[in-house]
C-alpha cells in the first residue's frame, strides 16, 4: 500500500496544535538543546572547512552542507547504535555525526572520532581509509558506514544486501541512505530500491532535495512536484519534509525507521532545502552563471538554526537572549567567527583539526597495497 | 601539415575542443549534444560552454544523471539519423553507461550487417597525475579496445585535440574520446591554430620527437613524460624516438614498424594498469610483425595494477614518471 505524507504546512509541523501524536513529541529538552548544538557543529565544521580550504591547506573539493545540515542532524539522530548509513558528497557531517548521542567523544561510539574525519580530509594515514580516497570516500565496517565510490547511487544495493544479511544474522537493524536529488535518476537507484521493496527490508533512502544538481535545476531531472511521490511506484510510503527544520525532519525519518524497524520494509524521505553555494568550492565564484541572485536569496531564507531556535524559544527551551549569544545563523561562510559558536563546538573540531595536521602522510609505497588480501 | 592560414593566438587545449564542437555544431545540423551539465554551466570544465546560448535546448541537453540512459538516448537518435556527441562529466562515470556502448552501440553496425551506423562521440576528462583519486583519474580505454566496434583516440597536442575531435564527430562509428584533463589549461603546451577547417586523421600516429636509440611510443599525458625522458637520454648521448599513437583504435602499427626498423628497442609506456592493458597489445603486436628487428626485449612501463589513490606521494609512486622511463629505456639501450 502506497501513502506519501506530504504535510509540509509548519503549522501543523509544530506539532503543538496537532492531535496526532508524533515522534518529536518524545524529544527531551535537552533532546533540542543537543540538536542545536549538533547544527552549529555541523555548520561550523562546514565553515571551518572551507577557511582552511581558503588557505590552501586542503586538496580536492568541499561540497558544502551549509543550509541542509538539519537533513543529516534531524535523520541521524533517532538511529539506533548498530544502523548502517551511507552518507555522500554532500554528507562529511554525517561520519562524526553518527551515533553522536552515545557521547562526543566516547572512542567506543558506533560514528566516526573527528580526528578519523579530519585525518580523512586532510589526507592523513590516520584516516579510515588510510587516504587512499578522498573526502566523502571513507566508511567503516566496524562501525557500519557504507564507503560510497564517487558513482552516485552506487552504494544503494549495498544498503539493501547489508539489512539483508542482518536479518539473515536476526539481527533487526536499518540502513539510512543519503542521496542528492539528482542521483536518484541513476538506474541503480531504482534497482536496489525495487528489490528492497519486493523483500521488505528496512531501508530508509533520504533524499536532500536542494533543487540543483550541479549545474542542472530540478524541471530538467524529474517531472514531479514532490520527489516522494515516486515511493508509489515501488508501492513502498513516501514522506516529504520540511529539510529546514530539524524537528520535521526527525519525525519524518522517525516515521520511515518505525516502518523499518517493524518488518514492513523500505520507504523514501524527501527533505526540501536548498543548496547554499556552488556545487563544490571549485563552484562557488561561478555558480551564479546558472543559478538567479533572486532563488539563492529566497533558498537561504529559513537558516535550520534560525527555525530551531525558534522552535525553542516558542516551546520556552531557549530564551532569546541565549539564542542571540551565539549568533552563527544567516551568516554566509566567509562572515562568521568562531564567536558565533558555542565553544564546545570550536573545540571539537579544533582537537580534530590539529590532530590531523601533527599526522603522518601514509606511505607512498601504500600505493601499491591491499589490491589483494594476501593470507 | 596541409593547413596554410594559421591564427595569431595561442590556444589551450580545452579551447581546441570547445573549438572543434562548436564549428562542428555549426557545420552538421543534424549534430545534437547530451550531457549533465552541458547547458548554462558548460560543462564542469567549460568544453561546452556557448552552445546553448547558440543552439537551445533542441540540440543542447542537460541531461538527468544517467549515463545509461544519455548513451542509450544517444544510440538511438543516432539509429534515426542524428550525430550525437555525448559528453561524460569524468571519464569514469563511463562505467555506469557500460552496456549501452558496448552491446547497445559499439555492435549496432555489426549486427545490422552494415545498414545502421553509429556517429556518436562520447567523450570526457581522463587520467592521473592531478590528485583526482580512484574515480577521478581512471583511463580506462582498455574496456573498450577490448569491446569490437568502438574507435579510441586521446589526443595530448592542443593541434590535434582540435582536429581528432572534428574527424570523430565526422566519423560513422561511435568513437571514445580521452580527453586528458591536466592538459586543458597546460600554458606550455598552447599553439596557434589554423584558422581554416582542419582533421587529423583517426588511425595515424604522430612522430613527436625523431631519434634512433629506442622508439618509445604513448598517448596522452605520458607523452610528456617520454618527451623529458628523452632529453634525460639525450644528455647520456642517445637519440630517443618518441611517438604518440593518438589514435588507439584504429591503431597505426605501420608508423611504429617503421621506427623500430631503425631504433630496434621498443618501450611503450602507458599510465593505466599493465595487466590487459593497452600497453601490452602494442607489445604483443610489435612482437608478432615486428620481431625481426628489435634487438632488445620489448618493454612497457605502465601504472602498477593498482586503483590510482588519492594521496600526492602514493599516487606518483604507482604511476610511470620520467625517472621509470629514463631507467627503462636506458636499461634496454645497453641490453
Ligand atoms: C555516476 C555519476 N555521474 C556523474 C557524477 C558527477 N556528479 C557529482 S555530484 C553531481 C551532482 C549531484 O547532484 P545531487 O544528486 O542533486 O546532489 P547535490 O550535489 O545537489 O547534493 C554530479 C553530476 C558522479 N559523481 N557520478
Ligand atoms: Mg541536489
Amino acid at each position: 500500500m502506497a501513502t506519501t505524507t506530504t504535510d509540509t504546512d509548519p503549522a501543523q509541523a509544530q506539532g503543538t496544535d496537532s492531535p496526532v501524536s508524533r515522534p518529536s513529541d518524545r524529544l527531551t529538552h535537552d533532546d533540542y538543546r543537543e540538536l542545536l548544538l549538533q547544527l552549529y557543529l555541523a555548520r561550523y565544521f562546514d565553515v571551518r572547512l572551507i577557511k582552511e580550504k581558503k588557505r590552501g591547506r586542503l586538496r580536492g573539493t568541499l561540497y558544502s552542507s551549509h543550509n541542509q545540515e538539519a537533513i543529516l542532524v534531524g535523520s541521524l539522530y533517532g538511529l539506533e547504535p548498530m544502523d548502517w548509513i551511507s552518507p555522500i558528497h554532500r554528507d562529511m557531517p554525517a561520519f562524526f555525526l553518527k551515533d553522536f548521542k552515545a557521547g562526543w567523544e566516547n572512542p567506543d561510539r558506533m560514528g566516526m572520532s573527528i580526528e578519523e574525519v579530519c585525518s580523512q580530509v586532510w589526507g592523513k594515514a590516520t584516516s579510515p581509509g588510510r587516504a587512499r580516497d578522498n573526502w566523502s570516500h571513507i566508511g567503516s565496517k566496524a562501525k557500519r558506514i557504507i564507503h560510497s565510490t564517487s558513482m552516485l547511487a552506487g552504494t544503494i544495493p549495498a544498503a539493501t544486501g547489508v539489512t539483508l544479511a542482518d536479518r539473515l544474522n536476526g539481527l533487526n537493524t536499518i540502513a539510512m541512505t543519503f542521496n542528492g536529488e539528482g542521483s536518484t535518476a541513476q538506474g541503480v537507484f531504482h534497482e536496489a530500491i525495487n528489490f528492497a521493496a519486493v523483500e521488505k527490508l528496512p531501508v530508509v533512502t533520504i533524499i536532500e532535495n536542494n533543487q540543483w544538481a550541479y549545474g542542472t535545476p530540478t524541471h530538467y531531472e524529474y517531472a514531479l512536484e514532490d520527489f516522494a511521490r515516486r515511493a508509489d511506484g515501488y508501492g513502498i510510503p513516501g514522506f516529504v519534509a520540511d529539510g529546514q527544520d530539524v524537528i520535521d525532519v526527525y519525525d519524518k525519518v522517525m516515521m520511515a525507521v518505525e516502518h523499518a524497524r517493524s518488518g514492513k520494509g523500505p520507504s523514501i524521505v524527501e527533505c526540501k532545502t536548498f543548496r547554499a553555494y556552488g556545487h563544490g568550492d571549485h563552484d562557488d565564484d561561478r555558480a551564479d552563471r546558472y543559478r538567479p541572485e533572486e532563488e539563492v536569496v529566497e533558498g537561504r531564507k529559513r537558516d535550520p538554526l534560525h527555525v530551531l531556535k525558534e522552535r525553542m524559544i516558542s516551546m520556552g527551551i531557549l530564551t532569546q537572549e541565549e539564542a542571540d549569544k551565539h549568533p552563527a545563523e544567516n551568516k554566509g561562510a566567509g562572515e562568521v567567527t568562531d564567536a558565533d559558536f558555542p565553544p564546545k563546538v570550536v573545540e571539537y573540531l579544533t582537537k580534530g583539526v590539529q590532530f590531523a595536521i601533527k599526522a603522518p602522510l601514509p606511505d607512498e609505497t601504500e600505493g601499491a597495497m591491499w589490491v589483494f588480501k594476501e593470507d | 601539415m596541409a593547413a596554410t592560414a594559421v591564427g595569431t593566438e595561442k590556444k589551450n587545449y580545452l579551447t581546441a575542443l570547445k573549438e572543434a564542437i562548436a564549428e562542428e555544431m555549426a557545420r552538421n545540423p543534424h549534430m545534437i549534444c547530451m550531457g549533465e551539465d552541458i547547458g548554462a554551466l558548460g560543462g564542469a570544465f567549460g568544453v561546452t560552454d556557448g552552445l546553448i546560448a547558440e543552439y537551445g535546448r533542441e540540440r543542447v541537453y542537460d541531461m538527468p544523471i544517467s549515463e545509461a540512459t544519455i548513451v542509450g538516448t544517444a544510440c538511438g537518435l543516432c539509429l534515426n539519423g542524428k550525430t550525437v556527441m555525448v559528453e561524460m562529466q569524468f571519464i569514469d562515470f563511463i562505467s555506469c553507461g557500460f552496456d549501452q556502448i558496448v552491446n547497445m552501440t559499439a555492435t549496432y553496425h555489426y549486427r545490422t550487417a552494415g545498414d545502421v551506423s553509429m556517429p556518436m562521440v562520447i567523450r570526457g576528462p581522463a587520467g592521473a597525475y592531478g590528485g583526482g583519486a580512484l574515480y577521478h583519474s581512471q583511463m580506462n580505454e582498455a574496456w573498450f579496445a577490448n569491446s569490437p566496434g568502438l574507435k579510441i583516440v586521446c589526443p595530448s597536442t592542443v593541434y590535434d585535440a582540435k582536429g581528432l575531435m572534428k574527424a570523430a564527430l565526422r566519423d560513422p562509428n561511435p568513437v571514445i574520446f580521452y580527453e586528458i584533463k591536466d592538459l586543458y589549461r597546460r600554458r606550455e603546451i598552447e599553439e596557434v591554430l589554423p584558422e581554416e577547417d582542419y582533421i587529423v586523421p583517426l588511425g595515424k600516429a604522430r612522430v613527436a620527437r625523431e631519434g634512433d636509440a629506442i622508439t618509445i611510443v604513448s598517448y596522452g599525458q605520458n607523452v610528456y613524460h617520454c618527451l623529458k625522458a628523452a632529453e634525460n637520454l639525450e644528455s647520456e648521448g642517445y637519440q630517443a624516438e618518441v611517438i604518440d599513437i593518438r589514435s588507439i583504435v584504429p591503431l597505426d602499427e605501420e608508423t611504429i614498424i617503421e621506427s623500430l626498423k631503425k631504433t630496434n628497442r621498443l618501450l611503450v609506456v602507458n599510465e593505466a594498469p599493465m595487466t590487459c592493458g593497452f600497453a601490452g597489445e602494442i607489445l604483443s603486436r610489435m612482437t608478432e610483425k615486428a620481431f625481426e628487428y628489435l634487438d632488445a626485449p620489448p618493454m612497457r612501463i605502465t601504472r602498477m595494477d593498482t586503483p590510482v589513490p588519492w594521496v600526492k606521494p602514493l599516487e606518483l609512486y604507482v604511476l610511470p614518471s620520467v625517472e621509470k622511463i629514463t631507467a627503462g629505456a636506458l636499461k634496454l639501450i645497453k641490453y
